[in-house]
């Protein structure tokens, strides 16, 4: 079943009639017992009645008046009988009501005071309830002959009141079952009814009526919601990256294209071209590098995993360990553990690979790589900081190298396009900030502030 | 020194090899992972120079069948993916050192020659031994500081027992690392070449820079003044 409001009513519809018909028969069960034990309680005190009219005559035989206080027993097939029967079983006595039939076969009862009562069929099919009770009866001084009353009342009452009830209860239970089931319907639409909106959100959105989803989604959907608006905004923000960087990379190209076309069509000198086209094409390639590691750049993506920033860090640090194994610069990693980065691997690479490599250029001897969480006005950094020993940079010359406020020239001589790519990474893709400023270590220090929202994306 | 260079572009194959020769390398080639895995595994290398995105077997299998296999010679990769991810997984799977296309030459050969003397053991371009000393950066010997002219095949041998100083090097691994796979070899020529530069490193006959092991091969014995 895929629609889950239809999983639900089917659910809902199940347990209730499971619960509603459990109570009609219980309600049936308790009904008819107690329509039971008030037929027996009547019978038993039909046989009180018929113990209290009983005689003996002069012979000892036991005698009952013709006109008993219960008008039915002296009515034929008027629906309530009764008889006596000796100890062995013969009959003594029955009301003219069972002229022509016969009490069902009871087994005899054998000690005074017992009483049974059961549902039996009289000899012509009627069905009955039959109630028996034995007693010890004096017939003289000191003698004693056990006697049984045996009372019985068709069932045709009995079961009109059955019928009745049952007929009223089923037929409430049903009603029930129904508004139940119409308003369960209704509180299920009500309640999806936000799923749906997310449904035609998305729908508009894929259209591109609408750039987001909505913020006033209840609470349990609100973590969907949120992931998917981050989601949107991560894919809507590397989409944008792409086309700056193709944009920028188009700008970039033209220009020294045009000074190439420029100097064929002046008809340079062979040396002149020779030195023209190493310049353009050096400038070309630097911009191609540039804007195409801009453009890789992933971003902070929405629902990533909390990634560990050390055993990044001591990659890096690896690395460059052998890439400069001949000046074999002491390389220091003095980062937390528990230390981590909520975005992808491969920028946090690009992050330490530059910083860490650019200090390994300029270092005497020593590198130092730091990062550690910080708080910037209730969301989360991480801040990452990349220290060496070498002759630092001259004050005022930071903002040069960081390139503010230009757009795509990342050209400074030594630094190649890592800090650009750098700063571009933390400022434009983490919102946060890159300084550089004079280590304790005597050479420079980059620090990368990366900012992150509470919940990490 | 003996390099092998694997490279699907045939263009810049041919380039490379071309420029290297000239600077004296015996130089191997490879088209593919398959054919460059065959060639270090079974030639005498003195470095190689693998690209990553090769078309059958990448660089990285390559260079980490090597290094599983017991190659120990230095490893330079060239990759056009210039993301340190790439460069990290490269140096990972066991190269020594990266470079991100498009590279100039110089900048290659001075990658080769750093990676061939740390395999020596030697940390600077100038490799001194007593009044010895060859700038591998330049290609020039210097004898108490007078500049020796020396000709391509008798730098490739100072060169090759130099950065092997104190250790004996025989005549095949000699003929196996300054030839080509599929060069003419005479060892006589070895020992003319030995002769020339016993004189020209030793005009007055008492340096005795390469000792004669006989039976076993060469030994550059001047002691190592800088490493």
């Amino acid at each position: 079943m895929r629609s889950l409001s239809g999983r639900l009513l089917t659910a809902a519809s199940v347990v209730l009639a499971a619960f509603l018909g459990l109570t009609g028969l219980s309600l049936d069960q308790a009904f008819r017992d107690s329509l039971q034990a008030a037929v027996q309680d009547r019978l038993q005190a039909q046989v009180y009645m018929l113990l209290g009219a009983a005689e003996l005559d002069g012979l000892g035989r036991l005698t009952l008046p013709q006109a008993l206080p219960e008008a039915r027993f002296s009515t034929p097939d008027s629906g309530l009988y009764a008889d006596v029967m000796d100890g062995q079983g013969a009959l003594i006595w029955h009301s003219p009501s069972l002229l022509g039939l016969a009490l069902p076969f009871f087994p005899a009862l054998r000690n005074p005071g017992e009483t049974a009562f059961a549902p039996l069929d009289s000899s012509d099919g009627t069905p009955l309830f039959v109630l028996a009770f034995t007693v010890n009866w004096e017939v003289a001084p000191n003698q004693y002959r056990l006697l049984t009353f045996r009372v019985a009342e068709a069932q045709w009452n009995y079961r009109d009141q059955l019928w009745s009830f049952r007929r009223g209860l089923w037929g409430w239970l049903l009603g029930a079952t129904v508004v139940l089931l119409a308003v369960q319907g209704m509180i299920l639409r009500w309640s999806l009814k936000p799923l749906r909106r997310v449904a035609a959100e998305v729908t508009d959105i894929e259209a591109g009526r609408r750039a987001g989803l909505s913020s006033d989604y209840p609470e349990e959907l609100q973590p969907l919601t949120t992931n998917l608006n981050a989601l949107l905004g991560h894919s809507r923000a590397h989409l944008e990256r792409y086309r700056h960087a193709l944009a920028d990379l188009a700008h970039s190209l033209k220009t020294p294209l045009a000074v190439l076309r420029g100097t064929l069509d002046n008809g340079a000198s062979s040396a002149e071209l020779r030195q023209i086209l190493g310049e353009q094409v050096e400038r070309m390639n630097r911009t191609v590098d540039y804007q195409l590691q801009r453009a890789a750049a992933s971003g902070r993506i929405a629902l990533s995993a909390p990634l560990p920033v050390t055993p990044v860090a001591r990659k890096i640090l690896d690395s460059l360990a052998k890439v400069y194994a001949e000046r074999a610069p002491c390389l220091r990693c003095e980062i937390d553990p528990a230390t981590v980065f909520y975005g992808d691997e491969g920028d946090l690479m690009e992050i330490l690979g530059n910083l860490a490599d650019n200090a390994c250029k300029w270092c005497q001897r020593q590198v130092v790589v730091r990062a550690h969480p910080a708080d910037h006005g209730g969301r989360r950094e991480l801040v990452i900081e990349v220290e060496d020993d070498g002759p630092g940079i001259p004050e005022g010359q930071a903002p040069l190298l960081l390139g503010r406020g230009q757009r795509a020239d990342p050209s400074v001589a030594g630094h190649g396009i890592g800090l650009a790519v750098v700063r571009d990474l933390v400022e434009e893709v983490y919102y946060g900030r890159l300084d550089i400023d004079r280590s304790t270590l005597g050479g420079a220090r980059v620090r990368a502030r990366l900012r992150f929202q509470a919940n990490g994306d | 020194m003996r390099i092998l260079i694997i490279e699907d572009e045939a263009p810049l194959l041919e380039r490379v090899a071309a420029q290297l020769r000239a600077q004296g390398y015996a130089v191997d080639t490879a088209a593919n992972g398959r054919d460059g895995l065959y060639c270090g595994q079974e030639y005498p290398l003195d470095a190689a120079v693998v690209d990553l995105g090769l078309p059958d077997l990448s660089g990285i299998d390559v260079i980490r069948r090597w290094r599983s296999g017991g190659q120990r010679f230095p490893v330079l990769i060239l990759t056009a993916r210039g993301r340190w991810q790439d460069k990290v997984e490269g140096l990972e799977a066991g190269a020594d050192d990266y470079l991100v296309k498009p590279f100039h030459m110089e900048e290659l050969q001075a990658r080769l020659r750093a990676l061939i003397r740390r395999t020596g053991g030697w940390t600077q371009a100038v490799l001194c031994c007593g009044p010895v000393a060859l700038d591998t950066g330049a290609q020039q010997l210097t004898l108490e500081g007078q500049v020796v002219e020396l000709t391509a095949y008798e730098y490739k041998l100072l060169e090759y027992l130099m950065l092997r100083a104190g250790t004996v090097v025989s005549k095949t691994e000699l003929t196996e690392h300054l030839y080509e796979e599929d060069a003419d070899r005479d060892s006589n020529v070895l020992e003319v070449l030995v002769g020339r530069l016993r004189r020209k490193l030793d005009p007055g006959r008492d340096l005795n820079p390469i000792e004669t092991l006989r039976g076993r091969g060469y030994r550059f014995r001047l002691e190592r003044s800088n490493a």
